[in-house]
């Protein structure tokens, strides 16, 4: 009798867990939904903004030929010009047709975005991606380490508010959350690039290296990245910290944790268990809040650093009013934040049980 | 309602205002009586600091100083012109998304989170580059234009809870029409944390200016405080030896941040009781 009962509790229990399980399971295919749906919507508005503004690209261009030659304008090699390129870049169709065919090339063509004007004929997608590693790397590497250290840091000084030092990293963090990324950037360069020259600052490695798989070329790599990767830490790290610190203390005042010491256990474990768990769950959501704004930042640190990113590609692909590359750069960056805010959705109920059962 | 570092941050904000305001006159007044500072070549450039030039003069021959005082007023007025754009589209639209319910809601929310994800320093740098004259207003009116979509997506959701109290019920019977309703019951108790989005918004703004200037493709010409950081970064000046020519403008820009800040600070607590009694329960 007993037994019959207890298979039928496990049979039951196995049961939810399958539900439980395809709740998450439609979750994610719901989220994945709104994902390509946004990814979409959001292309579209990109390439309409882009052929919103006013002023002929191709005039630009014409007037920046015109001016580094010094010459008298052609009227009819001009009209040639003009009408060689507009035909390449399919700006004679009317603008319906155009988000067609841009649309269609780079859906079903292999994401065939058009040639560039940068380093014409080459391919705007082999550009973007040969360009693509060095912004998501420091990207990446900073938000991650600069999101480490500053739950870390945050967790320890809400867990030890009252302590005199964690009220001077309050302080501290205040500042540098408030200062421009850019302006820490320019800090950096002059002080530890220029007045000390502890770290290079410019370029992504020494100038006489070729890129191989040599020690000194990797280190020359990592030094080269260390001063970008900081000024972005140096910024968001304080603002993880800040966060970390609201929601450690938030939780600090919640009945469990009195529970947790009320059992005796070691204010470690109700640290690591009881209240770090706890506080970590919106710390993740804040990460995907602030993908979009950092990379942003990081494309300006980018053109400070001379480094050979997006951010750099952009301003030489403005100077020449390459539309391709432009368009293919803003396209990217919208991929990558609906992405990586995509990834931390879907580890979200992973990390929180509440969340898998009740979505 | 007494709350320190409101009071403490409008200080703050009030001071610089007044510096802003006065500071060029006065220094025109009192350390170069009958003469023009801010022309350029009226001086020897990359002069040193000294008593007649207290962070010495720039690359134009022009008073260091001098440029620094008058470089704050358009600063401040861009934050201003731009964060009230940026906020007022962004209340209208975050209201209307928040006060309609069902499909007009769904539109105007996949709306907001388009524009959300678009990255905006890149369509700012292009229009940077198309626009030929770049004047104060143009330049606010954009940034503000791009940003009210943070905007609505905070304001609508709080709309949509206060929607929901009783007390809007009960106007709703007592018959008063949408805009009534908008102005009297909704907008009243918002107002605190529409103040406290303004002042994210002009942080914003004025972050973004100063970044288009310092990476060198902003509206060339506008003195603002980004502009005098840029320059002194391309002069070299801290080689020279003139620091106070960029750190001066630097700690301007996160002094107005700090102050901005600490009111922000301040209303976040004015409007979210929570995190009066957890700091009181602790």
């Amino acid at each position: 009798m007993t037994a019959n009962i207890d298979a039928r509790a496990d049979e039951s229990a196995t049961e939810r867990q399958d539900a439980g399980r395809r709740e998450v399971f439609q979750y994610a295919i719901r989220r994945f939904g709104v994902y390509l749906f946004t990814l979409w919507a959001a292309i579209t508005v990109a390439f309409f903004i882009f052929r919103l503004v006013p002023g002929d690209p191709m005039n630009i261009l014409l007037g920046n030929l015109t001016r580094a030659e010094g010459r008298q304008r052609d009227a009819a090699a001009e009209e040639a010009i003009i009408a060689h390129y507009r035909e390449i870049f399919g700006m004679d169709d009317p603008l319906p047709l155009q988000y067609v065919n841009y649309l269609r090339k780079a859906v079903l063509g292999g994401l065939d975005l058009g040639p560039s004007f940068v380093e014409y004929p080459a391919q705007t997608k082999d550009l973007v991606f040969r360009r693509m590693p060095w912004t998501l790397g420091i990207f990446t590497t900073s938000v991650f380490l600069a999101w480490l250290i500053g739950t870390g840091l945050g967790a320890l000084i809400g867990w030890m508010q009252r302590h005199g030092l964690s009220q001077l990293a309050v302080i501290l963090s205040t500042l540098l959350q408030i200062t421009p990324q850019y302006l820490v950037a320019l800090g950096l360069i002059i002080y530890a690039g220029y007045t000390l020259r502890i770290l290079p600052a410019g370029g992504p490695y020494a100038r006489h290296l070729q890129p191989e798989w040599s020690w000194e070329f990797i280190s020359s790599l990592i030094q080269h990245a260390i001063l970008p990767m900081l000024s972005n830490m140096i910024v968001i790290g304080a603002g993880f910290t800040l966060g970390m610190r609201a929601l450690m203390i938030s939780v600090l005042g919640e009945d469990y944790l009195t529970f947790a010491r009320a059992k005796g256990l070691s204010p470690f474990t109700v640290l690591k268990d009881y209240a770090f768990r706890n506080a970590l769950i919106p710390q993740v959501t804040g990460l995907a809040i602030i993908i979009g704004a950092t990379l942003n930042g990081t494309f300006i640190i980018e053109i400070l650093f001379q480094y050979p990113g997006l951010g750099t590609l952009f301003v030489q692909a403005m100077g020449l009013r390459d539309f391709n590359t432009m368009q293919a750069i803003v396209l990217f960056s919208i991929f990558a934040v609906l992405t990586l805010t995509l990834i931390v959705d879907l580890a979200l109920p992973l990390l929180d049980p509440r969340i898998r059962r009740v979505a | 309602m007494r709350n320190t570092s409101i009071v403490v941050g409008i200080f703050m904000l009030i001071l610089i205002v007044i510096v802003a305001l006065a500071g060029p006159s006065v220094v025109n007044s009192l350390i170069f009586p009958g003469e023009r500072p801010l022309m350029r070549g009226s001086y020897r450039p990359y002069q040193l600091d000294s008593p007649e030039h207290p962070i010495g003069t720039d690359g134009d021959g022009r008073d260091g100083l001098s440029v620094f005082v008058s470089s704050i007023g358009p600063s401040l007025q861009i934050g201003i012109i731009a964060g009230a754009t940026a906020t007022s589209l962004g209340v209208i639209i975050g209201f209307v998304a928040g006060y309609a319910k069902g499909r007009l809601d769904t539109l105007l929310r996949i709306l907001i989170d388009m524009v959300l994800v678009i990255p905006t320093l890149p369509l700012l740098l292009m229009l940077a580059a198309y626009i030929e004259r770049w004047d104060l207003y143009k330049l606010s009116l954009i940034l503000g234009i791009f940003g009210w979509s943070f905007v609505a997506r905070v304001i609508r959701p709080q709309v949509q809870s206060l929607r929901e109290r009783s007390y809007v019920d009960l106007a709703v019977l007592s018959g008063e029409n949408a805009l009534e309703i908008t102005f009297l019951e909704l907008l009243p108790p918002l107002l605190p944390y529409i103040g406290y989005v303004f002042s994210l918004s002009i942080v914003g703004s004025m972050l973004a200016e100063a970044g288009l200037q310092i990476i060198g493709l902003g509206a060339g010409g506008l003195p603002t405080l980004g502009f005098m950081i840029a320059k002194g970064f391309r002069e070299s000046v801290i080689a020279i030896g003139l620091l106070g020519q960029m750190l001066l403008p630097a700690g301007a820009l996160i002094y107005v941040f700090l102050a901005l800040n600490l009111i922000n600070t301040g209303l976040d607590e004015v409007f979210n009781p929570r995190l009066q009694t957890t700091v009181e329960g602790e």
